[in-house]
């Protein structure tokens, strides 16, 4: 987290620098110069990670987007997974995701992958991994909550019935609220697929009002952010 | 007292409730623990009130054209590939959901958190069809072990204590006996999820449904919700009819006051839109999904001007918490699916005369009104039903004790349409009952006022000057 | 001399005289002819929470009788001032010329805290009270008239005075009108949590500005034989 934080610092102090040479003409109305997008960006970035923290989701940071196989591998070392699920990437090819759990002697649950014939259905074969990887359509500042679409090729259960969720978002997809999220998404995929607003681990606060974990969904959820160099 | 049982048995119920101090202990802590928490999210959003006001007006605007939005929203799921059912009443509803699971050949039947399944007492039913029922919340998951019914409309269990519910578990379970939350929840956990994969049918309630799109909202933090309508190869959604909205950008302003009010959080853990069954390519998803809309009175409510703000409720269960009533009671009292406030108005309106007595339960206090996120005016409501009591006169046993206050406040005010008599009478009145009473206070009164001295109280006696006002100064 | 009238209330002209005289002092303190409204007793609050249209509605004819645009009206009684001021609007909705009575009354309409500090622009009233004080916000006159700051800016002014917070203070203390003895139990039940949080605060005296909670209150505390009292604001103030 700390890590994160300074890296945002850096980001915006380097962004408060004089540009030397005059800015590009630009219209009146037109877009904002390109370093208050990345500024507004690394904002909107920033806020999701505290937001995500405060409803006890673990932020794994702002990596590049070929630092993340490796990030996944990590992640899944540290909870002793045997079986990983991989859906597919909406921004991100997730291929290199599911090569690197391999390489790393991990089996890999693959949505886009022909099914054999013997094999038990897919939804079985996730529920039986140990962590669900998932690329979100988009992450929502003020509230910490990633917008999941669910498609074939990137189930609703990836989400669901492993015990441990990471999602990947990328970073020009955080939104600023609820609202805004909802406009950028569209109506489309809400129609078309099913959508899952995910707002921290599963929870409960049926027993005396005392919080607890992972009740139906996962217990513990990640997050990457994904930013292109 | 030696009132005799009303129709609702309100009197009774609520009487046990009162005497239960241990009841009230967890009442006023889990309510209390709740008010904590939705008054913190609150301070922390500024636009909280605009957000209520604009959700309340998005309500007005759907109340006042729900038939033709409960058209669009019917053609857009079936146009999504949903089968929809319009049910007049509970049994209608009822008999739909059996016949579905009937031909869907399940055994079992998931259930995710549904205040509306409830109300139509669906698991009954699907029991006398030799459906096994298996609540996923883990509240109603608990109170299911426990044979009850939920005692409010979020927290289902909150009349229980982690030991209450340690001992359940230890005997329905066979685990061995802890008040470990952490454990119970994951002994929960590991018992329904087996029940999840196996399960054929999953029904769930709705919180909202989105015209413009054909989707349906459910609003979770346990994931049932989600495994029950993504798990099972068939999923009904119930919904009352007042539930549906125009448009999905209308959606964000209740997702921001709801959870804020509800539970004291931002936003729920989970906020799950489907539309329809799952695609041809789709992993997982109903391969058949079914809609059942439900009017059961609504529409009648719809139809009386005051009562109809009643239907914008979101079901936030706010109101019952800070209700000073319930916290004292507690939601079995109320013999309704809906107590508290907003059940207090909604139950006899669903259920007839024999909630009659509950819009009298409440001091009007208007606790109820200032927290609900779309600003229901609960008192002036509830002022509507009792007059509406009142002219309608039906056919309601009502306790005696009732029957004579109302009598006595009929009498009260015949007599007040003449100052001058009533002064004169109890300016000759209060010198003879002087001898009765102590420090200016009655122990005992004789009618409608023994009501008031046999329940821990001493009444003022008339016209009397209590002597501490004499002596302003601290008796230290 | 500016005139005021005073408007008893039925509870406090039967059960609690010491308020209205003490309301009186208070007013006439500050230079006002006080003369009270005879001609009506009952603001037509207890039929009409009870559902009794009719009854209510002869109530409210004769109040609104006895009353007339052109002087202010203190109440000293949040409850009873709603009743007026807003529940009068519900009642008299089929009655057209009374509701044009009614609405031509409502801007003449005050609470006593509120007449003091809004209109008079008072805080100060010359009071002196050497007590650990609670104030019991009735619900009615917080939540119906939103006059939340003016009795505790009045109470803040009394010399001598020390005002102790306690835990949930907005909660009703239970009285609700017929509510008390028709669902007797569960309004008791309401006094007793109200009083034990008192308690804690370690206030000797509980002051509120409606005679509903003060004989609910201080019935419920004289049961009890605690020794906290019960004083309306109007008696507070008019202390020395
Ligand atoms: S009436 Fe208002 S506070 Fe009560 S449950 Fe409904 S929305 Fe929530």
């Amino acid at each position: 987290m700390s890590a994160f934080h300074k890296l945002i610092a850096r980001v915006r102090t380097a962004l408060e620098r004089p540009v030397e040479s005059a800015p590009p003409h630009h219209e009146a109305g037109g877009m904002a110069p390109p370093h208050a997008e990345a500024a507004r960006r690394a904002e909107l970035a920033s806020a999701f990670a505290r937001e995500f923290a405060a409803v006890r989701g673990e932020f794994l940071g702002i990596h590049a987007p070929e630092e993340i196989p490796a990030k996944v591998v990590e992640l899944a070392r540290s909870l002793n997974a045997l079986a990983v699920a991989v859906g597919a990437g909406v921004t991100l090819d997730f291929e290199p995701i599911g090569r690197a759990l391999e390489a790393a002697r991990m089996a890999v649950v693959r949505t886009n992958a022909k099914k054999r014939d013997d094999a038990p259905p897919l939804r079985e074969r996730i529920a039986q991994a140990d962590l669900g990887v998932v690329e979100a359509d988009a992450a929502i500042a003020s509230t910490g909550t990633l917008a999941v679409v669910g498609t074939p090729a990137s189930p609703a259960s990836l989400t669901l019935t492993p015990p441990a969720n990471l999602i990947i978002f990328h970073a020009d997809r955080v939104h600023a609220d609820l609202a805004a999220a909802i406009a950028a998404l569209g109506p489309e995929p809400f129609v078309k697929n099913r959508v899952a607003m995910i707002t921290g681990p599963s929870r409960t606060a049926d027993i005396e009002k005392m919080i607890v974990l992972g009740v139906h969904g996962p217990r513990r959820l990640f997050a990457i952010a994904a930013w292109p160099r | 007292m030696s009132a005799g049982p009303s129709s609702s048995g309100f009197l009774e119920s609520s009487r046990r409730g009162v005497a239960d101090a241990d009841l009230r202990r967890k009442l006023e802590n889990a309510t209390g623990r709740h008010l904590e928490h939705v008054a913190a999210t609150r301070a922390e959003f500024p636009a909280f009130d605009s957000e209520r006001d604009a959700a309340r007006r998005i309500k007005e605007d759907a109340i006042g054209r729900l038939d033709e939005l409960l058209v669009e929203l019917k053609n857009k799921l079936e146009a999504n590939g949903a089968t929809v059912f319009v049910a007049a009443d509970a049994g209608e509803a009822r008999d739909y959901i059996v016949n579905v699971v009937k031909r869907a050949g399940a055994k079992q039947v998931v259930k995710g958190k549904s205040m509306t399944t409830e109300e139509i007492e669906l698991n009954p039913a699907l029991e006398r069809a030799g459906v096994e029922v298996v609540e996923t919340d883990l509240g109603e998951y608990i109170v299911q072990l426990r044979g009850e019914r939920p005692s409010h409309i979020i927290t289902p269990a909150i009349h229980l204590s982690k030991e209450d519910i340690g001992r359940l578990f230890a005997d329905k379970l066979g685990i061995p006996y802890t008040a470990e939350p952490e454990t119970l929840t994951d002994a929960a956990r590991k018992r329904l999820r087996e029940i999840f994969l196996s399960a054929g049918v999953g029904v769930t309630g709705v919180n909202f449904a989105i015209a413009e799109t054909g989707t349906l909202a459910l609003i979770e933090n346990e994931g049932n919700g989600r495994l029950s309508s993504t798990l099972p190869d068939t999923f009904i959604a119930v919904m009352g009819i007042e539930k549906v909205i125009p448009k999905l950008s209308d959606l964000p302003h209740f997702l921001e006051i709801l959870a804020r009010t509800g539970t004291g959080q931002k936003l729920t853990t989970y906020v799950n839109f489907i539309s329809g069954p799952r695609g041809r390519h789709d992993a997982d998803g109903p391969r058949a999904m079914h809609v059942v809309i439900l009017d059961n009175g609504r529409s009648a409510m719809l139809a009386d001007p005051v009562l109809r703000e009643a239907l914008y409720c979101l079901r936030c269960g706010a109101c019952l918490n800070v209700c000073p009533v319930y916290r004292r009671i507690g939601g079995h009292a109320y013999n309704s699916t809906y107590p508290g406030p907003i059940g207090s108005i909604v139950s006899p309106n669903l259920f007839g005369s024999a909630a009659a007595e509950l819009p009298f339960a409440s001091t009007l206090c208007g606790a109820c009104r200032d927290i609900c996120p779309v600003r229901i005016d609960i008192p002036r409501i509830l002022l509507h039903l009792r007059w509406r009591e009142s002219v309608a006169q039906p056919a309601i046993k009502w306790p005696k004790a009732a029957v004579k206050a109302r009598a006595s406040v009929v009498r009260f005010a015949r007599m007040a349409r003449f100052p001058r008599t009533l002064r004169l009478l109890t300016r000759l009145a209060a010198p003879v009952l002087r001898p009765f009473a102590r420090d200016g206070y009655m122990r005992r009164m004789p009618g409608v006022a023994g009501n008031w001295t046999r329940w821990g109280r001493d009444f003022p006696a008339l016209r009397a000057r209590r002597k501490t006002r004499q002596k302003p100064a601290e008796h230290s | 001399m500016t005139e005021v009238r005073l408007f008893a209330t039925c509870l406090a002209e039967e059960f609690f005289p010491s308020v209205i005289e003490a309301a009186k002092t208070v007013l006439e303190r500050l230079k006002l002819k006080v003369r009270p409204v005879r001609a009506s007793f009952c603001c037509a609050q207890a039929p009409f929470n009870e559902g009794l249209r009719e009854p209510a509605l002869d109530l409210a004819r004769k109040f609104l009788r006895a009353c007339e645009p052109g002087a202010p009206i203190v109440i000293p009684s949040g409850s009873c001032t709603s009743m007026v001021r807003i529940f009068y609007s519900d009642l008299l909705a089929n009655e057209p010329k009374l509701a044009e009575r009614a609405a031509a009354l409502r801007p003449w309409i005050y609470e006593f805290s509120q007449f003091l500090v809004d209109v008079m622009k008072v805080k100060y009233v010359g009071a002196r009270f050497d007590r650990t004080v609670a104030y019991h916000p009735a619900c009615h006159l917080t939540r119906e008239l939103r006059v939340i700051d003016q009795p505790r800016a009045l109470l803040a002014a009394v010399e001598g005075i020390r005002v102790v917070d306690f835990r949930n203070p907005e909660e009703c203390c239970g009285f609700g009108g017929v509510f008390s003895v028709k669902l007797p139990h569960i309004s008791a039940a309401m006094a007793e949590d109200k009083i034990q949080r008192i308690q804690e605060s370690g206030a000797s005296t509980i002051v509120a500005n409606d005679c509903g909670c003060l004989m609910q209150l201080g019935g419920a505390l004289h049961r009890r034989g605690i020794p906290i009292e019960t004083w309306h604001l109007a008696e507070v103030l008019a202390a020395r």
